[in-house]
């Protein structure tokens, strides 16, 4: 297999209106100079959507380069950055997980890449991926308490019995 | 002191390790070593080991003297980096990128740099643009030198011969950064616009002299390992990354660069003044540890070019947008804004997300040790034992970015 980088033959908003055209379940679909698209998903959708970008014959999201987990107060955000070799492009999917119940379909059967950050947005902002293989703590200590990066963490002395 | 620290209670990653021994015999599966009765060793590698050139720690399993099973237990120098984004200004968090990959320290404030000026609509000025250009490119030769010496003195035949030629060498490198900085490896240079301090009177001469001398000690360091026997034996042929590899982990740098993946930021991602600056992505065709190595050899000669370059077109100005005061108080309009940049071990992205205040909502930081060391599992079953070290050297693990 020779691997090619492709040198966007399509313009952005070609793209753009071409993912919004062939994936339904993409909303508010925009662009952000110079190279990435930036997408809403409904969280029931995601692992459909995920492989369905992945084996899109033109475009083709082949590699996942990182997910984020945001708190935006209101609601936990999963935000998955995906990079298309045959365009040279990147794709930024927000996906919204409610508060109370945060939980997600797991993409690492899609993206192998995403078995780590996954751990990661659930170490860091305790976002639970649903069929996760081995879901632990990746960066943070096994009996840590706590999801640091959500935004009404707070830091307890009784949390930290080795201290 | 409490006992606590002292217990031999296995932590997760071993108890995991354990638990798939036993599945393993529990399915009927035998040794692969001829001869042997089914008997598979947990050993527990790092974090102190001085082969692995910081604090990661590899759970291995061994059946016999082959690598059964790895897991990578990471966060032992985790430092809260992306915490501590929330209760700093933009301004005050410059100082913290350096931090993540501690041996390219300009390459990591740059990147987080330039993510906040694409946010806020900061246009460095043109000298900035090259000075920063001459410090990331001088960064990556240091960079590869740490890598590469710290990597052969795990091969052993060689001894510390190469990595005391090596930092020998980088010294020189660092001197110059300090002449602009102030400090060896936490700069603390960039400012959103431009950088901090103007190159000091006799800088580009210095430079320029070190660049003329550059090539000959890279041929030299050539010279010392190309023919050892050994040093061959042990790095052809072993730990291959596939280009599907590359493709399903998002491995990037010089470690795609080994599997003939032409993909180099700073060309099919241009940034700063990259476009208008001559110089090749080297590639090389097997994806083993040999051919990382050569990538990082070729990569030093190249950032020798662009320095060189550089410091030809670098043009007079100021180094700083506006007044000095200015970007102190920065407030980025809401929105988010991820880009990335080729730092020496591969694509090194931030993510910010704005609310509009003076504090990054949200800080990301995308490393690509993080994403390199997610191959290892895959990477290191099957090898022997000592193959290990070789494999992970070649790697280049900096553990600072994978812990944050």
């Amino acid at each position: 297999m020779a691997l090619e980088i492709g040198t966007n033959p399509m313009d952005m908003d070609a793209i753009a209106a071409r993912l919004a055209a062939a994936f339904a379940d993409l909303q508010d679909v925009r662009v952000q100079e110079p190279d990435t698209v930036v997408a809403r998903c409904d969280k029931g959708r995601l692992h459909e959507l995920a492989q369905g970008l992945k084996d899109d014959p033109e475009v083709g999201y082949e590699t996942l380069n990182f997910i984020a987990g945001v708190d935006r107060v209101k609601h936990l955000e999963s935000v998955y950055h995906v990079y298309s070799w045959k365009t040279n492009t990147y794709l930024e999917l927000h996906v919204e997980v409610p508060r109370g119940k945060a939980e997600l379909a797991t993409v690492t059967d899609v993206w192998p890449a995403a078995d780590w950050h996954e751990r990661e947005s659930w170490d860091m902002v305790g976002i639970r991926y649903l069929g996760h293989p081995d879901l632990r703590r990746i960066l943070l200590k096994d009996d840590f308490v706590g999801h640091p990066l959500r935004k009404d963490y707070v830091d307890l002395i009784e949390n930290h019995p080795h201290v | 002191m409490s006992d606590q620290f002292a217990t031999d209670a296995p932590d997760e990653a071993v108890k995991l390790a354990l638990r798939r021994i036993e599945e393993a015999t529990a399915r009927g599966e035998g040794s692969d070593v001829e001869g042997l009765a089914f008997n598979q060793v947990v050993v527990n590698m790092g974090p102190q080991h001085p082969s692995t050139h910081g604090v990661l720690r590899l759970v291995v399993t061994l059946d016999g003297e082959l690598v059964k099973d790895v897991i990578p237990v990471i966060g032992y120098l985790h430092r809260c980096k992306e915490k501590l984004a929330e209760k700093r200004t933009y301004y005050q968090y410059i100082p913290i990128p350096d931090r993540t990959e501690y041996v390219a320290g300009m390459n990591c404030e740059w990147g987080y740099v330039m993510t906040v000026e694409k946010l806020a609509g900061i246009r460095p000025t043109r000298r900035a643009e090259f000075i920063r250009v001459i410090m990331a490119e001088l960064n990556r030769i240091a960079s590869h030198q740490v890598a590469v010496g710290t990597f052969t003195a795990d091969l052993a035949p060689l001894g510390t011969a190469m990595v005391f030629y090596m930092f020998r060498d980088r010294e020189h490198i660092l001197d110059l950064l300090e002449d602009v900085s102030g400090a060896r490896m936490m700069f603390n240079y960039f400012r959103f616009g431009g950088v901090r301090y103007d190159l000091p009177d006799g800088w580009v001469e210095k430079c320029r002299d070190l660049m003329k001398r550059l090539p000959k000690l890279i041929d030299e360091y050539e010279s010392l390992v190309q023919t050892n026997a050994i040093f061959l034996q042990r790095c052809m042929g072993k730990g291959v990354i596939t280009q599907q590899d590359v493709v399903d982990y998002g491995i990037t740098g010089p470690n795609a660069r080994a599997s003939g993946v032409a993909r180099d930021l700073r060309r099919t991602r241009p940034y700063s003044v990259y476009p208008e600056l001559d110089f090749a992505v080297c590639t090389e065709d097997h994806g083993d540890v040999f051919d990382r190595y050569q990538v990082r050899m070729n990569e030093m000669r190249e950032s020798v070019k662009i320095v060189e370059q550089a410091l030809d077109m670098l043009p007079k100005g100021p180094v700083q947008i506006g007044s000095l005061r200015a970007p102190y108080v920065i407030t980025p309009p809401p929105g988010e804004c991820y880009t990335a940049q080729e730092n020496p071990r591969g694509e090194y992205g931030t993510y910010i997300v704005s609310d509009g205040s003076r504090y990054p909502y949200r800080l990301k930081y995308r490393d690509p040790c993080f994403c390199n060391l997610q191959l290892f599992p895959k990477l290191l079953r099957g090898n022997k034992i000592a193959d290990v070290v070789a494999i992970s050297g070649s790697i280049d693990l900096v553990l600072g970015g994978i812990d944050r």
